[in-house]
């Protein structure tokens, strides 16, 4: 008999988070290794009646044709691909490496024409023109990368997706009013003084939706706004398979101009150079979920860490405002427990990642 | 390091079988099982500048077969039947966890499920996209065919890298001397069968749509058969399960008396799926040297030496086939101990051993 957390889940990604109807056609992303939770899913599809396409791989990302196809050929989608990334009504996708270095051995041409070629769905997912929600599954890797045994990573990934989510939604809410109505925002840690407008912008509450788990309230700043410098001291920047230590950004009017860091420096500063928009901010987020409390150099929960913000480099969601466009997308952890302050419109907020305002 | 085996698999099935080209798109169907081939395939693929698609499902699906309205079983989604209507080329790798996953998904259901491949089916029986099924060594085929996994590894291996010209050569030979008869006749146990070729012509398989090859096949004009045909030495195969002792009697080329020693009633409702169900598709020769031994598996089992098949349902168009369905059964007659085949009168081959 399956795990009863597995159905759980499944309702809760093909439910809440897509809302499945019938008659859809539903992508469903995987490696094998997330077989419980997509033979689940894909069995909850079939009691909405909608159909599922499930595309399934080994590797997450990269594999044994996109290390040798052509780059002209791996730059642009197949037509039949194309073709399904326009069609489907819905995408679910589950997050399940067999090794999150996955990607590593791609060379930077390769890894860029790979972000080329999504671009169509990407236009689509950031638009929020099909609903799509992205969901863990615990494996070994991840479990590993968090310095865990499978058995306690199990049991801290279920802790942190199967929220009463409504609540939480309440909570965050609330946090996203008193950032909605600033129009300033600094932040204030370890070799950080960092200022970014968000006049004119709404802030998203992902409270159990396209991300899984949620837990976190973001936005998309001005694209010419941030002024400042801010330094990633508490954890590594991960992307790729690659990790960046101690990254350090300096922007002047929306744009980094200086780029360092303790170590992978080459691999951040080619990344800033991809394009045109990979130097600009595209989203500022703020982590909101009480069911994680530590890092575990893995974007999709360390990002929801509660005290932590998020900065992303490149390209930015256009339902919340942005304008930046860019192949990449590249989410940065900020802590800031230990002595950090977050401000909005000159007035302190959050003070070692504690609202100062009552957010319940 | 890997096996150098499956590099030469991958580049037989790639570039000999379905000559992947530029841009092709290539749709690759396996289960995780058969990793180890998917990926020297679509490693393939991309050396030869084509598009890999990659298409991995675990088995029969039963969970969602189950639980779905039953109008969505008999109807592929859109984006399937398009994918299945513009690809270019489709290697399907056949590796099942265990032969007998599709018995959690009713016979009804099943039947629907059959159902909702008919409007893809013609292109894959013309020569309209170029495929290629072929299988791949897991436990559980080596265990239906009650072979150790290693075993069965070099069996596969032996039947299917083969001088796939040599074979051509040699069953172009033997399809010559069908294409010139007009009336074939197998005689065996409880057996004795006539039907036509009148008009058609073989399809020699040396490393084409299905791999091992090594069959020559024809459609039989399809108010031809008459007569019987006992299965007598293997049970009928089909969709996992099993069907001893098929006895059918034909009359203008139908089926019109179907009994079996057991699972009749499964026989009867494959045959009542649609109107052509009960109709002749093929007669096919079993050549290939490599394979020698009934092993509950059609792709092996219709190549055998000295053996033929006959299937209920589709026929080929690309072979003036008229017949259609959504069934196609491959059901495989032992010639070896008895049997013979004549051709316009002429004993052409008998205990399985060719007299030509």
């Amino acid at each position: 008999m399956r795990d009863p957390r597995v159905d759980e889940y499944a309702g809760l990604l093909v439910d809440r988070c897509v809302g499945v109807q019938p008659g859809w056609q539903v992508s469903v992303r995987a490696t094998f290794l997330a077989r419980p939770l997509v033979e689940a899913v894909l069995e909850e599809i079939g009691r909405r009646g909608a159909y599922p396409i499930l595309f399934m791989s080994f590797e997450s990302i990269g594999g044994p044709f996109e290390r040798v196809a052509p780059l002209e050929l791996l730059r642009e989608p197949s037509p039949l691909q194309r073709r399904i990334w326009e069609d489907v009504d819905a995408f679910i996708t589950i997050w399940a490496p067999e090794s999150t270095s996955e990607g590593a051995d791609l060379a930077d041409e390769r890894r860029q024409a790979l972000e080329e070629r999504a671009k169509p769905l990407r236009a689509r997912t950031m638009a929020m023109d099909a609903p799509w929600v992205i969901a863990e599954y615990p494996v070994h890797s991840t479990a590993q990368d968090a310095g865990m045994s499978l058995e306690e990573y199990t049991e801290f990934l279920y802790g942190a997706v199967l929220l009463d989510w409504d609540a939480e939604g309440a909570k965050m809410r609330r946090i996203a009013d008193v950032f909605d109505a600033a129009d300033e925002v600094r932040i204030v840690g370890a070799e950080t003084e960092l200022t970014v407008s968000l006049a004119g912008r709404v802030g998203a509450v992902d409270d159990g939706h396209v991300n899984m788990p949620g837990g976190e309230v973001f936005y998309s700043p001005v694209e010419d706004s941030a002024e400042g410098v801010i330094t990633f001291t508490e954890f590594p920047a991960v992307y790729f398979g690659h990790e960046v230590e101690g990254a350090r950004l300096r922007f002047e009017a929306g744009k980094i101009v200086e780029a360092t860091a303790r170590s992978g420096e080459d691999f951040l500063v080619k990344t800033l150079d991809t394009d045109e928009g990979a130097r600009r901010l595209g989203e500022l987020g703020i982590g909101c979920n009480p069911g994680i409390q530590r890092f575990m150099k893995n974007v999709g929960f360390d990002e929801k860490i509660d005290g932590t913000v998020h900065l992303a480099v490149g390209n930015s969601y256009s339902f919340t405002g942005g304008t930046n466009k860019s192949a990449v997308h590249w989410d940065i952890v900020k802590d800031l427990r230990n002595g950090g302050r977050l401000y909005a419109d000159g007035r302190l907020v959050q003070e070692n990642g504690k609202w100062l305002f009552d957010e319940a | 390091m890997a096996d150098p085996r499956i590099e030469d698999y991958a580049r037989l099935l790639v570039d000999t079988c379905v000559d992947v080209g530029p841009r092709d798109q290539v749709l690759v169907q396996s289960s995780p099982l058969g990793r180890p081939l998917v990926e020297a395939v679509t490693r393939r693929v991309g050396e030869r500048g084509a598009w890999s698609l990659l298409r991995i499902g675990f088995g029969a699906d039963a969970g969602w077969a189950n639980a779905a309205p039953e109008e969505l079983l008999a109807e592929l989604p859109p984006i399937e039947r398009h994918a299945l209507e513009t690809c270019d080329v489709a290697i399907t790798i056949v590796a099942p966890e265990n032969t007998h996953e599709m018995s959690a998904i009713p016979p009804d259901r099943q039947q629907l499920l059959r159902r909702s491949a008919a409007p893809i089916m013609p292109r894959f029986l013309s020569d309209e996209v170029r495929w290629v099924g072929c299988q791949w060594p897991t436990p559980a085929l080596a265990q239906e065919a009650g072979m150790a996994v290693q075993q069965f590894e070099d069996f596969l291996f032996g039947a299917v890298l083969l001088d796939w010209d040599a074979e051509r050569r040699k069953m172009e030979r033997y399809a010559a001397a069908f294409d010139a008869a007009s009336e074939v006749r197998i005689v065996g146990n409880e057996t004795d069968l006539t039907l036509s070729l009148d008009g058609r012509t073989a399809k020699v398989d040396a490393g084409g749509a299905n791999m091992p090859g090594g069959e020559f096949f024809y459609s039989p004009v399809e108010d031809s058969a008459r007569g019987e045909v006992a299965f007598t030495e293997y049970p009928a195969h089909y969709q996992g399960r099993d069907v001893p002792g098929v006895r059918l009697r034909f009359e203008g080329g139908c089926v019109v008396d179907a009994r079996a020693a057991s699972n009749e009633d499964y026989l009867l409702s494959v045959l009542d799926t649609d109107d052509g169900a009960r109709c002749l598709g093929e007669l096919g020769v079993g050549c290939n040297p490599g394979i020698q031994r009934f092993m509950r598996n059609t792709l092996f089992d219709e190549k055998i030496e000295g053996t033929i098949h006959l299937a209920l349902g589709a026929g080929f168009p690309q072979l003036g086939g008229t017949n259609v369905s959504t069934v196609h059964w491959d059901m495989v007659k032992d010639l070896r101990q008895g049997g013979r085949i004549e051709l316009d009168g002429k004993v052409v081959q008998q205990d399985g051993r060719w007299a030509l």
